[in-house]
């Protein structure tokens, strides 16, 4: 004989049905124990008011354990057939039902294998993110550093800009000629300073080695 | 309970009254074999002494047990809420009858059970994740394509200074 455990009706009910049971039983028999011993006492009581009666307590006492005796053997077979009843029709749960807090399993049966997979998508796709958001940092740096940039850039176009103006408001477009020319010279006059000193170091080399 | 199933299965009646008859067809039976022949049976001393006492104490014990009885099954009821989870277990079995085969029972090793339970936050995390990733992807590329444009004007000022430069050296 397999005993079952019924765990899941004890889920349900927040109890086990045999406990349940067992807990009624016992009560229900303390119940006819005691009632017999109320149904003795009264009795001997009735009779102490016959004095001259020849009935004995230990009479009363065997006539109790009869009664009794009698009355437990029925309890235990009646108490027996509505335990089976109970436990069969009412304290169960058929095993095709399914208690509404445990219907994820019955939506989502993921094996052990399914459940890894379904774990590391989400750890690669949390790389991705992780990917995407410092590339994201990087591009936002970079847009930053461009815009200071742009601003210096503009400046100096700015600026030009500027020297145009004045050249045109002065009326001396040959500013920019003269300019020119300025520049050339004086790195001409570089390149002639670089010669010289050239040479004369060349000079004084000779010197020396004279 | 009204069902349109068989007539004859007394499991179409709910449980609380199928409980209840039950429990009262016991006190029924207990009390036909406690009967009062029985009774004076056994106490016959007694009972020949005084006939209607006995009788009166027999039915004082029978009247108190079967209240006794029924006061405890009505505190087994009020304490386990039975009333309640009887109704809606007679809901889940009507809501169930469809469904042939075995439902789903826990297995009893706690982490083979937890992994469906987890199943739908996962999803969720997981959906999660693809939005918020095709989200900044889709903000990236824009970024991207304002640094792209920003070299070129970059490159642009860059040979416009370039161009200045010469024409004044």
């Amino acid at each position: 004989m397999s005993v079952n455990p019924m765990a899941y009706e004890a889920q349900f009910f927040g109890f086990t049905p045999q406990t349940c049971m067992l807990r009624v039983y016992i009560a229900f028999q303390d119940y006819l124990f005691e009632m017999m011993l109320v149904v003795e006492t009264v009795i001997l009581k009735k009779l102490d008011g016959f004095p001259g009666c020849k009935i004995s307590p230990c009479q009363i006492r065997k006539s109790t354990e009869k009664f009794l005796l009698f009355m437990k053997e029925h309890f235990d077979k009646l108490f027996s057939k509505m335990e089976e009843v109970l436990l069969q029709l009412v304290l169960n749960i058929p095993e095709n039902v399914l208690l509404p807090e445990d219907k994820v399993h019955e939506q989502y049966p993921y094996t052990k294998e399914e459940f890894q997979a379904l774990q590391d998508e989400i750890q690669q796709l949390q790389q991705q993110y992780r990917a995407e958001a410092s590339a994201g940092q990087a591009l936002q740096a970079e847009l930053e550093e461009q815009k200071a940039v742009q601003a210096e850039l503009e400046k100096i176009l700015q600026w030009f800009d500027g020297l145009d103006n004045i050249c045109r408001e002065h009326g001396t477009s040959n500013f920019k000629e003269s300019f020119a020319f300025l520049t050339q010279n004086s790195k001409k006059l570089q390149d002639v300073l670089k010669d010289v000193e050239e040479k004369s170091k060349k000079i004084k080399k000779h010197d020396q080695l004279l | 309970s009204g069902s349109d199933g068989d007539p004859s299965v007394p499991a179409a009646l709910g449980r609380a009254q199928v409980f209840a008859a039950v429990v009262d067809t016991f006190l029924e039976k207990l009390v036909t074999a406690g009967s009062y022949q029985r009774f004076a049976n056994c106490y016959r001393c007694f009972y020949k002494l005084q006939p209607e006492m006995t009788r009166s104490i027999y039915d004082q014990f029978v009247s108190q047990l079967q209240t006794s009885i029924k006061e405890e099954i009505q505190e087994v009821k009020d304490e386990g809420n039975l009333e309640v989870l009887f109704n809606s277990l007679d809901k889940m079995v009507e809501e169930a009858k469809d469904h042939k085969e075995p439902a789903w029972r826990p297995s009893g090793i706690p982490e083979e059970d937890v992994r469906s339970a987890m199943v739908p936050y996962l999803l969720k995390h997981r959906s999660y994740l693809r939005k918020v990733l095709k989200e900044k992807e889709e903000e990236n590329r824009k970024v991207a394509e304002s640094v792209l444009a920003g070299r070129d004007r970059i490159a642009e000022l860059q040979q416009l200074i370039q161009a200045r430069k010469l024409a004044w050296q």
